[in-house]
């Protein structure tokens, strides 16, 4: 079908890039630790460090000319390596989803990195092919392959045209910002940056003279780390609105397409079929304003891009809202607001587990402390209301195919399942579970290459085994040849 | 719970399990008697050393002779034209149900130990989890996984 063709020469610079990224770590370090002992030394290892840049450079040249691909016998066809040449042939009608990514880089050129991912059954990374810059139109011609070789028409899906079902609107942009934990990634970010130079920079020599000064100074102190954390807010703040800036879902015949972002443009097609799950996540600020995440469990995905395994379908919404959203676009579920709650009697052992880790804590602060301990009472008192905003998330719901749980960890979660996605069911008792006619049920479904689900912990016993009855066959056939 | 799966593992199990709790226990002791020479050389007290000498004796019981026997008791398995029921657990309980349907594919699997005893493991995979049937023996694994593998087969994959 056409001939053996090159990516973009941009590809070679943004491999190259990628690669010195990743040599920058090491290199600092070579850096800081050779480059003090005298000049000599330190002529070597600028001398080292010039000679790997520059094999780098060559590198991702020679690898960018040997890198060709091309479409013959309907068959994307990549060959590529240096010294150990690979080739390989994905047929278009494995081809499962085409991600497009749209960096910097690659807009300014006006092109496009295209991620190819096929079922991924065997689970390893080989399963998938990158192009990291071609033409848009090179693009389009792809999903035009993949789209003919799959359903016989060459009609590619429109995905402008088509009205989109969920739109990010600006507000929400602002609240799914100011909301997302991102600060948590920043910060880390930070501790981990200054961990990586902890060796290098000598924080004692210059931190040591200052302790005097900066007992006499802690508001001072106090001050600087309040704007650094704030500066931490603010980065996290514009890096998730970035991100997230024009969020589009729209739904084709057979798939959802999701676009995404500013600086870095993306376009995520989940097909409808691959869909195991649904699940809404609410963190505990946007729980208390009745806003949440619904993510997708979709069954693709690779070892290399885990993100293919859960998408995020809307990045917010009000929970009560969201059968409107999306439920005429997945008739199949059933958007439920109700769950059957776990009983009363399970208050306690909720309450009761919650203690493991404070109880002791509290006592051996009492028992150091003395009076100061009486503090991590409240600690105590954080777990148990915790534990009680745990019992009152626990709930199920049975409906016709479909089991829901809900339930809390972190986040508020709620999981709707089919029953024919469902790949395995588990129902446990604990001793003490027994005695009070208690039990936890934990349901699993395919999400990538792994496994994702729900667990809810002290329902009532017969609705534990009600629902065990609901997803085995053979009782329900005993149960016929009965009655 | 309701129609509870019937099947018991090998009898043999007990004796695998008993031999892999004398090596748990012995691993166990090294770890004490190391903790004890330890506390001897910095002069530490006493009772530190006692508590952890009956804490080994415990774990030895437990390891060698009552666990293994519980677990014996309870495992139970069925394998049902249409799906894998187990039922397992020594403080807690758990009955599983795989349906065929969700099968991916089976695997038999025999440590030296087993296989000194013509015990082997049956695992079977779906596309989320794994589930083990522990020590049964080596005609009777071979013979489920074909089963398993067969009828899994019938069943038609819409993952």
């Amino acid at each position: 079908m056409s001939e053996p063709k090159r990516l973009h020469p941009i590809a070679s610079v943004i491999n190259t890039g990628k690669r010195l990224k990743n040599l920058f770590i090491p290199l600092a370090a070579i850096f800081f630790s050779g480059g003090r002992e005298g000049k000599e030394s330190l002529l070597i290892t600028l001398g080292i460090a010039f000679v790997v840049v520059l094999f780098t450079f060559i590198s991702g040249l020679i690898s960018w000319l040997k890198y060709t691909y091309r479409f013959e016998n309907n068959e994307l066809r990549i060959e590529y390596g240096i010294f150990i040449r690979k080739k390989r042939y994905i047929p278009f009608e494995r081809i499962q989803s085409i991600d497009l990514t749209e960096g910097i880089l690659q807009q300014l050129f006006g092109l496009v990195k295209v991620q190819i991912e096929t079922a991924g059954s065997s689970g390893d990374e080989e399963a998938e092919a990158v192009l990291s810059a071609i033409n848009k139109a090179e693009a389009k011609l792809i999903q035009e392959y993949v789209a003919a070789a799959k359903t016989g028409d060459s009609e590619v899906a429109n995905h402008q045209v088509a009205k989109p079902i969920f739109k990010i609107t600006t507000p929400e942009l602002l609240l799914l910002s100011l909301t997302s934990g991102g600060i948590g990634v920043v910060i880390s970010a930070l501790f981990a940056l200054l961990s990586q130079f902890d060796d290098f920079i000598p924080f004692k020599k210059i931190f040591g003279g200052l302790e005097n000064w900066a007992v006499h100074n802690l508001i001072l102190i106090a001050i600087i780390v309040f704007i650094g954390f704030f500066l931490a807010w603010l980065i996290a703040l514009v890096m998730t609105m970035l991100k997230y800036a024009n969020f589009t879902v729209v739904k084709t015949k057979k798939d959802f397409v999701i676009s995404q972002g500013l600086l870095e443009k993306k376009q995520i097609i989940i097909p409808l079929n691959r869909i195991q799950a649904i699940r809404i996540s609410e963190n505990p600020i946007r729980q208390l304003l009745g806003y949440g995440t619904v993510y997708v469990e979709s069954a693709g995905g690779s070892i290399e891009n885990k993100d293919g395994a859960n998408v995020i379908l809307l990045p917010i919404m009000k929970v009560k809202e969201l059968s409107a959203i999306i439920g005429p676009y997945l008739p199949e579920f059933h958007f439920t607001t109700s769950f059957t709650p776990v009983p009363k009697r399970a208050l306690r052992r909720y309450i009761f587990r919650s203690w493991f880790i404070p109880v002791p804590v509290a006592v051996a602060a009492i028992f150091f402390f003395k009076i100061w301990g009486l503090f991590s009472l409240l600690l105590i008192g954080l777990f148990t209301f915790w534990a009680i905003l745990k019992y009152q998330t626990a709930g199920w719901s049975l409906d016709g195919q479909q089991l829901t749980l809900r339930f809390q960890t972190t986040n508020r979660t709620t999981v709707f399942m089919k029953k024919n996605k469902i790949q395995s069911l588990e129902i446990r008792e604990s001793y003490f579970q027994r005695n009070k006619e208690l039990g936890t049920i934990e349901a699993y479904v395919k999400s990538g290459l792994g496994g994702a689900g729900g667990t809810v912990v002290d329902m009532e016993k017969s609705e534990v085994e009600k629902i065990f009855g609901w997803y085995s066959k053979e009782q329900k056939n005993r149960e016929a040849a009965r009655g | 719970m309701q129609t509870e799966p019937q099947k018991r593992i090998s009898v043999s199990a007990l004796k695998v399990w008993r031999i892999s709790g004398v090596i748990k226990a012995a691993i166990e002791w090294a770890i004490a008697v190391t903790a004890i020479i330890i506390i001897h050389i910095f002069n530490g007290p006493l009772w530190v050393s006692v508590i952890l000498i009956a804490i080994a004796i415990i774990l030895t019981y437990l390891h060698i002779f009552l666990f293994p026997s519980i677990r014996w008791k309870r495992w139970r398995y069925e394998v049902r034209e249409e799906e894998i029921d187990t039922l397992e657990g020594i403080f807690i309980i758990s009955r599983t149900l795989v349906p065929m349907v969700r099968v991916q594919h089976v695997d038999t699997v025999q440590g030296p130990i087993l296989r000194k005893y013509k015990l082997a493991s049956v695992i079977v995979h779906t596309a989320a989890t794994a589930h083990e049937i522990p020590a049964l023996e080596e005609s009777e694994a071979e013979e489920l996984r074909f089963y398993i593998s067969k009828l899994a087969r019938v069943a038609e994959d819409d993952v």
